[in-house]
């Protein structure tokens, strides 16, 4: 009775076990399928007026938290690599980036249509490269967080496409 | 035996809901080349923003949370009918703002915002100018309709939070011109009572419907024909009807598809304005002596559908003539403000700011209320 009793309780764990491996495997097989790493997006080309890459500066505190009524953008600040489009008065560069607390791909909205990327979520340091237009307030009327307000900010720029620049 | 089964599966089911997501996560990250979150906030001291990004992965991001949480929250409004943390679920299916629910309901902490200081300080940059201000805070939909929340609020009572009484009387003490919804409000109720009149807010939307946005746009024309600062009519201005359906913002908010379906849009009666000449639609006139600030408040029947029908349309409706308007999704204590400071020419030929805000926003305005200048003349030095 023991012996059948320990026998069932391994086949349990086991069949257990393999359940949780094959939604492991599945799990990452789907993600990797999703995230394999794609050629170089045609959309940075085909959209705003200046294409950059740039390094995300900071982060202030309380800039990028999730909304719930309200749709808002939310200026960060940037330091410029590299050009490849347009032109730029100088090496900093504070752009205005729409609903940023979620992925750039989920980001548009019917009020605010024709931006994205590939860029999940934003964190101090990155590189990113942009697709942009300027000023904001000729392509986006709303709620802007802005805690560079007061601080000689020069124009704004607003994010149409935001991808993680590749190494 | 049998229960030792059900022992062991219940205890597996348990134990896979509280580790299976972040394993699946984990998985996933692995194989995207992705940083696991609970890495990342490992990696160096916890600082407020690795702590952040953390919780919005984990809670926002992860796989198993986003596909689930759907069929959760429609479960939870079918069963329960509960709509979630943010949404009230009131009387015959009124939905309230959680926010503005609280705002109404708790005691305000000390860190309440000190609104009328910045208001007062904007009053008198723009006095500088020569420009006139009047305030039109919008009630809360809890403050007009505390009846749909609960049995123990008489039908047409006011429920005003000390925040909110406390707002307007140092306003109207500073000698502030502010157009009293409050009153006009509870007011229309009582003389409505108890015939089925229009209501003054949307059913399952946290803004006021077109009777009650109407009414305000007339109190406040009334108001700056009074004052004298806005001139004879310029133009001639009608209306038509039209119907639109409109999605409760506080059932969109959800972002769950069955729900929203599951509610149905409102039908919403509006009025048009057009020009009476020829009928074209109400467009915004950038050198009117009067320019609006406001929220969603503004935004709605306005910019949404069905257009021109909005609390600016019908302002100028009740004036005769074509206003401009600065439109900033919950932003009116200080997001509009700012936005005015980089639209200079805004303030061109103006003679009155109408400056509307939510109720709520006294003390959940974003970004709280600044002091902010107001932008450079035009044609001045510091242009």
């Amino acid at each position: 009775m023991i012996g059948t009793r320990t026998r069932t309780h391994q086949r349990e764990r086991l069949a257990v076990g393999w359940l949780l491996a094959g939604l492991l495997l599945a799990a990452c097989r789907s993600a990797a399928d999703a995230d394999r790493a794609a050629p170089r997006d045609p959309e940075l080309a085909a959209r705003g007026t200046i294409e950059v890459t740039a390094r995300l500066v900071e982060i202030p505190e309380g800039a990028i938290f999730q909304r719930d009524l309200y749709n808002y953008a939310t200026i960060l600040k940037y330091e410029v690599v590299t050009v490849h489009r347009g032109e730029l008065p100088g090496s900093t560069l504070y752009v205005a980036h729409y609903n940023p607390w979620l992925p750039r791909a989920a980001a548009a909205d019917a009020r605010v249509e024709g931006i994205g990327g590939n860029l999940r979520a934003f964190e101090t340091g990155q590189v990113h490269r942009l697709a942009l237009d300027a000023p904001l307030e000729d392509h986006f009327m709303g709620g802007v967080v802005n805690k560079y307000f007061g601080q000689d900010t020069g124009t704004l720029y607003w994010a149409v496409w935001t991808n993680l620049a590749e190494p | 035996m049998r229960t030792r089964k059900y022992q062991l599966a219940l205890s597996l089911a348990f134990v896979s809901m509280l580790v299976g997501p972040g394993i699946i996560q984990f998985g996933l990250d692995r194989a995207a080349g992705r940083k696991s979150p609970l890495l990342d906030v490992m990696s160096g001291w916890p600082n407020a923003e690795r702590l952040r990004r953390f919780e919005q992965r984990v809670t926002e991001d992860n796989w198993v949370v986003r596909r689930t949480r759907p069929w959760m929250q429609t479960a939870q409004w079918l069963l329960l009918r509960d709509l979630g943390e943010n949404v009230v679920v009131g009387c015959d299916r009124w939905l309230f703002y959680r926010p503005s629910f609280d705002y109404v309901t708790r005691q305000a902490d000390d860190r309440v915002p000190d609104a009328a200081s910045a208001i007062l300080d904007f009053r008198d940059q723009l006095a500088t100018r020569g420009i006139a201000l009047v305030v039109v805070p919008v009630p809360n939909k809890e403050s007009v309709y505390p009846d749909q929340l609960t049995a123990r609020a008489a039908a047409g009572s006011l429920c005003q939070s000390a925040s909110t009484a406390d707002l307007l009387r140092r306003l109207q003490d500073a000698g502030l011109d502010v157009v009293d919804l409050f009153a006009l409000y509870a007011r229309a109720r009582r003389e409505a009572l108890p015939a089925a009149a229009p209501t003054l807010y949307l059913r399952q939307d946290s803004h006021w419907s077109p009777t009650g946005m109407r009414l305000a746009a007339e109190a406040v024309a009334e108001r700056l024909l009074a004052r004298g600062e806005v001139g004879a009519a310029t133009t001639s201005y009608t209306t038509r009807r039209v119907t639109t359906l409109r999605p409760g913002d506080l059932v969109e908010m959800l972002r769950v598809e069955v729900i929203a379906r599951q509610i149905g849009p409102e039908q919403v009666e509006c009025e048009q304005v057009v020009e009476r000449d020829d009928g074209a639609p109400y467009t915004d006139d950038p050198q009117a002596p009067v320019l609006v600030l406001g929220d969603s408040f503004l935004r709605i029947y306005q910019l949404d559908e069905p257009g021109g029908a909005g609390f600016v349309a019908h302002l100028a409706l009740a004036l005769q003539q074509p206003v401009m308007s600065l439109v900033n999704d919950g932003g009116a204590s200080t997001l509009v403000r700012q936005e005015l400071h980089r639209r200079p020419a805004l303030l061109a030929n103006k003679r009155v700011v109408v400056w509307e805000f939510a109720e709520r926003d006294v003390r959940f305005g974003t970004e709280g209320w600044q002091s902010v200048p107001l932008p450079p003349q035009e044609g001045t030095a510091d242009d």
